[in-house]
């Protein structure tokens, strides 16, 4: 596979674009490369009358990975601050999990080699 | 924990495109005799492939769907296979492989391409399932290989290996380019094999023309053939309709869910909202796409039939009636305006597969589709001499052009939330 760490990037993009779509003011980033695979975690406030993304981002996330979709589509992830491709970031990703409060929202993301 | 793996089985979606495929064979032996109809094929598969080749025209209507059924039943076969779990993207490939198996695709001709992006696979020693996708809609180049090997201008022991050869290698660069294009128009235009496809054919053919060999213009345009037509296509929507309406499992009130989406890729309605809702929607599309080729005294043929089909398809993965109708109104403006009018064949096919643009009109409007239409009639009647006609897709290629220009100006002016 070409790119590996590109795609890892367009990921975090995606999602920190997602977390600006929703008002984060303050956004962090955990990342770590192990030998099985990509740890993603991010976490950022959100305006509580955008809670309804919030649900679309779970429902998005937990779609099946699939290599085809991201073999072809993975340049989009991240490139357009408009819009979300939050359903490219499930298909390119083997777990997902997203808690969140009243306030806060983090996501965690694991992409295995 | 990690995503719950579902088993591979064959779903709803394939069950609905096998029985599209069939109705196709059925309805194109009920058209000729089995004599003409491989009579037919022969004369299909043995002529070259370049814009604009009716296969009506060439082979008979008979002939004609029994290519599109049995081409979308082996595809299907292979993405069975692959173990690919159909959902609209895979709508999409099928009925747009449907469509141009009317003009341009044939049981030949889509081989030499799906095997080089089967070598790039290969060489990258990936398995070919990652790839599946781009070769789907990478037949868009079949006809290079066509054009060659049944070229007047050369001896059959060089046209025959050249043009095998050169449909190989446009698959086998393909899947690289495609991925790449996306980042000029950003998924706004759907069609992007169309636009890669087109940038490929523009060298290659820059190539070709550079050592003597023009490809050889055509057009095989059929018509009369209207109200047998328009009853078939009719009678194909309302069950994709009825269908849906029959197998949903949520409100039909719900429907309306799918015009909130933009239709920018990836849209994916059957992920999003259910293959009951896409199935309403791909029927409603393909009946306001009957009735606009109609209203304006278009043909029904192979081309347009293959238009139509693509509308239908892609109403799976990012198209819907709302964002189809201000493509249809900028190209009418456009003939109003131009020097050409609404049922020229060149613009009924720009009106057709202009609606590759329907992510623009989603996103920032109507308005702003109807624009994009507008521009996009004028640019597509330009670009078809860059490839000679060997990219089918050439609307998709134009409307790449398109998006990629004016998106950034449609950005600048757009009032930002913040």
């Amino acid at each position: 596979m070409k790119h590996k760490r590109k795609r890892v990037m367009k990921i975090i993009d995606e999602i920190t674009n997602f977390l600006f779509f929703v008002g984060a003011k303050k956004i962090s980033i955990d990342y770590e490369e192990n030998d099985e695979g990509f740890l993603i975690t991010l976490e950022g406030n959100y305006k509580k009358e955008k809670i309804k993304e919030i649900y679309n981002l779970v429902k998005y996330l937990n779609y099946e990975k699939e290599e085809e979709m991201e073999e072809y589509y993975w340049e989009l992830s991240g490139n357009y601050d408009m819009d979300t491709e939050l359903t490219l970031v499930g298909m390119m990703t083997d777990d997902a999990k997203v808690y969140y409060d009243n306030d806060k929202v983090t996501i965690f993301l694991v992409r295995y080699k | 924990m990690e995503k719950q793996k579902k088993q591979f089985k064959l779903n709803m979606t394939y069950y609905v495109l096998i029985t599209f495929s069939i109705i196709q064979i059925i309805f194109g032996l009920t058209q000729d005799s089995p004599r003409g109809i491989i009579l037919g094929l022969q004369s299909i598969l043995s002529n070259p492939d370049t814009l604009v080749s009716d296969y009506f025209g060439i082979g008979g209507i008979g002939a004609s769907f029994v290519n599109s059924g049995l081409l979308t039943l082996i595809f299907l076969f292979i993405l069975y296979r692959m173990k690919h779990r159909a959902h609209g993207v895979t709508i999409a490939g099928i009925l747009t492989i449907s469509g141009f198996a009317f003009f341009g695709k044939n049981l030949l001709n889509v081989w030499f391409v799906v095997f080089g992006v089967y070598l790039y696979s290969r060489y990258q020693k990936d398995k070919f399932s990652k790839y599946v996708v781009v070769a789907l809609f990478g037949t868009a180049l079949a006809p290079v290989a066509t054009e060659i090997m049944f070229s007047t201008l050369l001896p059959y022991h060089i046209s025959i290996p050249l043009g095998i050869f050169s449909g190989i290698l446009m698959g086998f660069i393909l899947p690289a380019l495609a991925t790449s294009m996306l980042n000029f128009h950003q998924g706004f235009n759907l069609y992007n094999i169309g636009f890669t496809s087109g940038l490929v054919g523009t060298v290659y053919v820059s190539i070709l023309r550079s050592y003597g060999f023009v490809p050889e213009p055509r057009f095989i345009w059929t018509t009369g053939n209207n109200l047998k037509f328009s009853i078939f296509l009719s009678v194909i929507f309302i069950g994709f309709i009825l269908f849906g309406i029959y197998t949903r499992d949520r409100k039909l009130s719900e429907f309306k869910n799918i015009f909130k989406y933009s239709g920018r890729l990836i849209t994916d309605y059957v992920k999003l909202e259910g293959l009951p809702f896409t199935l309403i929607n791909m029927g409603l599309a393909g009946l306001l796409s009957l009735a606009y080729i109609l209203i304006i005294g278009g043909d029904l043929n192979g081309p347009t039939i293959g238009g139509i089909y693509t509308i239908v398809g892609f109403s799976a993965f990012g198209k819907t009636p709302k964002t189809i109708i201000p493509i249809f109104i900028g190209v009418l403006i456009g003939s109003l305006t131009k020097t050409w009018g609404i049922n020229d064949p060149a613009i009924q096919l720009a009106a057709l597969f202009g609606t590759a643009l329907a992510p623009i009109a989603g996103e920032f409007g109507w308005m702003y589709g109807i624009l994009a239409a507008f521009v996009h009639s004028s640019v597509v009647l330009n670009v078809g001499f860059l490839h000679g006609g060997m990219n089918l897709y050439n609307n998709g290629f134009a409307a790449g052009i398109v998006a990629g220009f004016l998106l950034p100006i449609f950005e600048a002016f757009r009032k930002d939330e913040d």
